[in-house]
């Protein structure tokens, strides 16, 4: 097996000889050279580390980006793929510098297809348009990550995104049919396609989620589902997160998969309400958004069983969102949260960890214990219906000490979440963050075989250098240190 | 030609037979579950070891209120689904020959049914497994949890992946509850080009369907009597297939009545408690009905597979479609089939399925007659790809050669 792929190479991604391929390539609007122009790449939604590419370039099709990776091999550069920038890991960080290939023009709807329930769009193309542009047919594409304002479906097919709704309608793979690719050297491949059941590996599954680490889709063929005939819209409202935890876990328990199931503990709730005056208790300890779905003669007695099951648990009431505006409302403090979150503290950093869903309460009550021993607040905002947590870790990044114990915080909160048999991210990827974790949840073996796999489609490491895997196998130690943790925009 | 066989009782023991092999005898191994589809691809399982995973058979946690389990790979679907029906649960699957299938033969093989319209199939619900690879490597990919996007998803790579790259000997399952009842509706319409009006129709349907099954007369006249029901199976039918409370069900079945009661509809019947039981099994079990000659699936897009199912019909093939997914699976009936008619049939049913921009692959077949049947399909760009991820993986070419797309030509 072949070792030390992946090392960050340094030719130099500046010379002329390239820029000028590159222009040739793109042409000169297609391009940008200047530093304050790069300054934007430096990083994502994960600040903690940066790193200017030399070159950013923004291919307008498929064509372009095979010459821009044959470019980049010929002159012996890295090059990293990039959507809208909002990975909370790191997804895009230029590790070495090189050539930056910016997706965002290649945003077109190709094809919409009712009839066979299939899309295919290109990798530009944001989330929550494509289910705009679907409005009116009865159908939309599920996936919904909370920041799907900005970010890209090919963003979300490198990450493999999740979303609120997720727990009951699945994560960007089990929406992915097949995928056209351009892989590390230049060469472009179809996996997948718009039939089912393509005979041989399922490589677009292998491909979603392996964070641009071995090629670069270009199209996009997605499902499409079926809109919900009805919804009811809850909000629990409990005294402790005990008590809301509790709740969930007799929800899932119960044999009750809802649309979603989202936890807001009481620091959020106090600054999404002040950010959005929907109304909430601020003297609530946590309050739980529960949404079911599905037939207007199903929906009322699932919700009747999910009250019930919340006042066992000791909730102090259970309202419904009664107006679709109402349900519109509430879904917007949720997914905008992140946003209020400025009302709390002058940074924060969200983590991402992932237990099995009856043991919430557990996660829940070592981070709090774990805030109180560094001193730091943590409230939490998270996908409790899939064991999915982000604590929120405030601090003020001006203050040395708060970092460090923000980054102590962090990485012990991960190392429980792998301790109760869960994982250290459940939708916002390793990327350059958790790339230290990787040896902590998978076994050397583990790596071996995600390494040999790379290896097989991105062979000289140029493609998306120092992302995901340890850069060898099984030490872990390769990635960058953590300066200090970011501000975060957030899921 | 005869194959040895080795039954490790632990995955450890499995992973130094392996890796022992692999240094030492370098035998061809076949990972063998419930012997259910050993006929799959291009030549029979090659001679050297039979790995029988029959010993790996022990549920390791079921903690069942996070709605997964994680099991062995060798153990049985029938035993799998009781034991999780225990807890009002289920893999939501449909996996034929559920008394012999192993876990790790259905995923290895990606097998599915009816149902998968309404829950899809393995690749959205092996969330972990672990898996020895050819040089006896134990590993694990995913993990317990629901939602984890930790590493590469080797999950999706080994599902469907015929025991090429690795023999699976853990999974962890994603579950989902059992519905409190099921039914059917079962309509026969005079043509083909009807259903395809009402498969259009059925698209913005205010009920939710978990299956939507087309058949044709030969293939309904087969379903029917292998679940000893009644129905009319004269002319093309449309089944239908609904779960969920039994309110909920009987809300459905109205509702689907009034929507399909149009044109060319003939005759109309609900199906409901053991006997939709029984046609959930025969329209499972229908892809192995192996005293026929031949078995084959097309896939397709769901707008073309009327016209396919018509033309298959009037070659005389039995026919049962997963109208909402895109999958045909057709059987050829006649006894006295010859090689060259069959040769005919599939080269010409073939010819459609890929000029429709699907795929045309043979299931089961007489062993003689494989090396003139598509018995992958046909050879696809990315297969090439694939052949390099295989050499990646099995450099010694050990795991199952020369049956899967990696031994294409």
């Amino acid at each position: 097996m072949t070792t030390a792929v992946a090392e960050p190479v340094t030719a130099d991604a500046r010379s002329q000889k390239l820029l000028d391929r590159l222009r040739s390539i793109v042409g000169e609007a297609g391009l940008l050279v200047e530093r304050e122009e790069l300054l934007v790449y430096e990083c994502d939604g994960y600040t903690v580390e940066k790193k200017c590419p030399d070159v950013v370039v923004f291919p307008a099709n498929t064509d372009q980006v095979v010459a821009i990776v044959r470019a980049c091999n010929e002159f012996d550069v890295p090059f990293v793929p990039r959507g809208a920038g909002t990975s909370l890991a790191g997804g895009c960080l230029p590790i070495g510098g090189g050539v930056m290939i910016s997706l965002t023009r290649m945003k077109r709807i190709l094809e919409v297809n009712l009839r066979d329930r299939y899309a295919i769009v290109e990798p530009g193309l944001v989330n929550v348009h494509l289910t705009q542009h679907l409005k009116g047919t009865g159908y939309h594409y599920a996936p919904d990550p909370s920041s799907q304002g900005a970010c890209t479906i090919g963003g979300n097919f490198a990450t493999n995104s999740g979303g609120p709704h997720t727990l009951k309608y699945g994560v960007t793979v089990n929406h992915v049919l097949g995928a056209e690719v351009v892989l590390p050297d230049g060469s472009v491949a179809m996996l997948g396609g718009t039939v089912e059941d393509v005979p041989g590996y399922d490589l677009a599954g292998l491909f979603v989620g392996s964070e641009g680490t071995l090629g670069i889709c270009t199209k996009i063929i997605v499902r499409l589902t079926r809109d919900p005939a009805a919804y009811r819209t809850m909000l629990g409202v409990f005294e402790t997160v005990g008590d809301a935890t509790r709740a969930i876990s007799e929800i899932i328990g119960a044999g009750i998969v809802p649309a979603a199931l989202e936890m807001m503990d009481q620091g959020i709730v106090s600054a999404v309400e002040q950010a959005f005056h929907f109304g909430f208790p601020l003297d609530a300890g946590a309050v739980l958004l529960i949404e079911v779905d599905g037939l207007e003669v199903a929906v009322d007695e699932e919700a009747q069983r999910i009250i019930a099951l919340c006042n066992q648990s000791g909730a102090r009431e259970v309202r419904q969102a009664n107006t679709p505006k109402e349900r519109m409302l509430l879904w917007k403090c949720r997914k905008q949260a992140f946003g209020a979150i400025g009302r709390l503290s002058p940074s924060y950093c969200t983590q991402d960890g992932v237990v099995p869903r009856t043991k919430l309460p557990e996660i829940l009550e070592f981070i709090t214990a774990c805030g109180q021993r560094h001193g730091l607040r943590i409230v939490n905002v998270f996908h409790a219906g899939d064991g999915n947590i982000h604590p929120i870790l405030l601090f003020d990044e001006r203050d040395a000490d708060q970092v460090r114990r923000v980054l102590l915080a962090s990485d012990e909160i991960l190392g429980k979440c792998i301790d109760m048999g869960g994982s250290v991210t459940g939708e916002h990827g390793i990327g350059v963050e958790k790339i230290s974790f990787m040896d902590k949840l998978f076994a050397p073996e583990d790596l071996i075989v995600m390494k040999s796999i790379r290896d097989c489609f991105n062979p000289t490491g140029r493609c998306s250098p120092g992302k995901m895997l340890p850069t060898s196998a099984g030490c872990g130690n390769e990635h960058l240190p953590k300066v200090k943790p970011g501000r975060r925009a957030a899921m | 030609m005869s194959a040895t066989e080795f039954t490790p009782a632990t995955q450890l023991e499995l992973s130094r037979f392996v890796a022992e092999n692999a240094q030492t005898h370098r035998q061809t191994l076949c990972p063998v579950g419930g012997r259910t589809a050993l006929h799959f691809g291009f030549s029979a399982p090659p001679p050297g070891v039979h790995i029988v995973m029959s010993e790996l058979n022990r549920i390791v946690d079921y903690p069942a209120r996070d709605m997964t389990i994680t099991v062995e790979a060798g153990l049985r679907i029938d035993a799998l689904q009781a034991t999780l029906a225990k807890e009002r649960q289920r893999l939501p699957v449909d996996i034929a020959q559920a008394e012999r299938a192993t876990l790790g033969g259905a995923l290895a093989t990606n097998t599915s049914g009816p149902r998968r319209f309404g829950h899809s199939t393995f690749r959205d619900y092996v969330i972990g497994l672990s898996a020895v690879d050819a040089d006896g490597r134990l590993f694990k990919a995913g993990g317990r949890v629901v939602k984890n996007v930790a590493g590469y998803d080797l999950c999706k790579l080994l599902v469907g992946s015929r025991g090429t790259l690795a023999v699976v000997t853990q999974v962890t399952l994603k579950l989902r509850p059992l519905p409190e009842t099921s039914a059917q509706l079962w309509l026969t319409f005079d043509w083909f080009r009807t259903i395809e009006d009402r498969l259009a129709g059925l698209l913005t349907s205010q009920t939710r369907p978990v299956a939507i099954e087309v058949l044709n007369p030969a293939a309904a006249a087969l379903i029917a009597t292998s679940a000893r029901c009644d129905l009319p199976a004269n002319a093309p039918v449309l089944c239908i297939g609904v779960e969920g409370s039994k309110r909920d069900v009987e809300w459905q079945l109205q509702m689907l009545s009034q929507e399909l009661t149009t044109g060319g509809l003939q005759e109309s019947r609900q199906i409901r408690d053991h006997d939709a039981d029984r046609i959930w099994e025969a329209l499972t079990e229908f892809q192995t009905c192996a005293d026929d000659p031949l078995t084959f699936e097309a896939n397709l897009r769901p707008s073309q597979c009327m016209a396919f199912a018509e033309r298959a019909t009037e070659l005389g093939v039995a026919v049962q479609v997963h109208a909402g997914n895109g999958q045909v699976i057709g059987q050829l009936l006649e006894e006295s089939a010859t090689i060259d008619q069959t040769v005919s049939i599939l080269n010409e049913l073939g010819t459609v399925a890929r000029s429709a921009g699907g795929n045309l692959v043979v299931l089961h077949c007489d062993s003689t007659w494989k090396s003139r049947m598509p018995m992958c399909g046909t050879p696809e760009p990315s297969w090439v790809l694939m052949k390099q991820l295989k050499s990646k993986l099995d450099p010694q070419g050990l795991l199952n050669p020369g049956r899967f797309v990696d031994a294409a030509p």
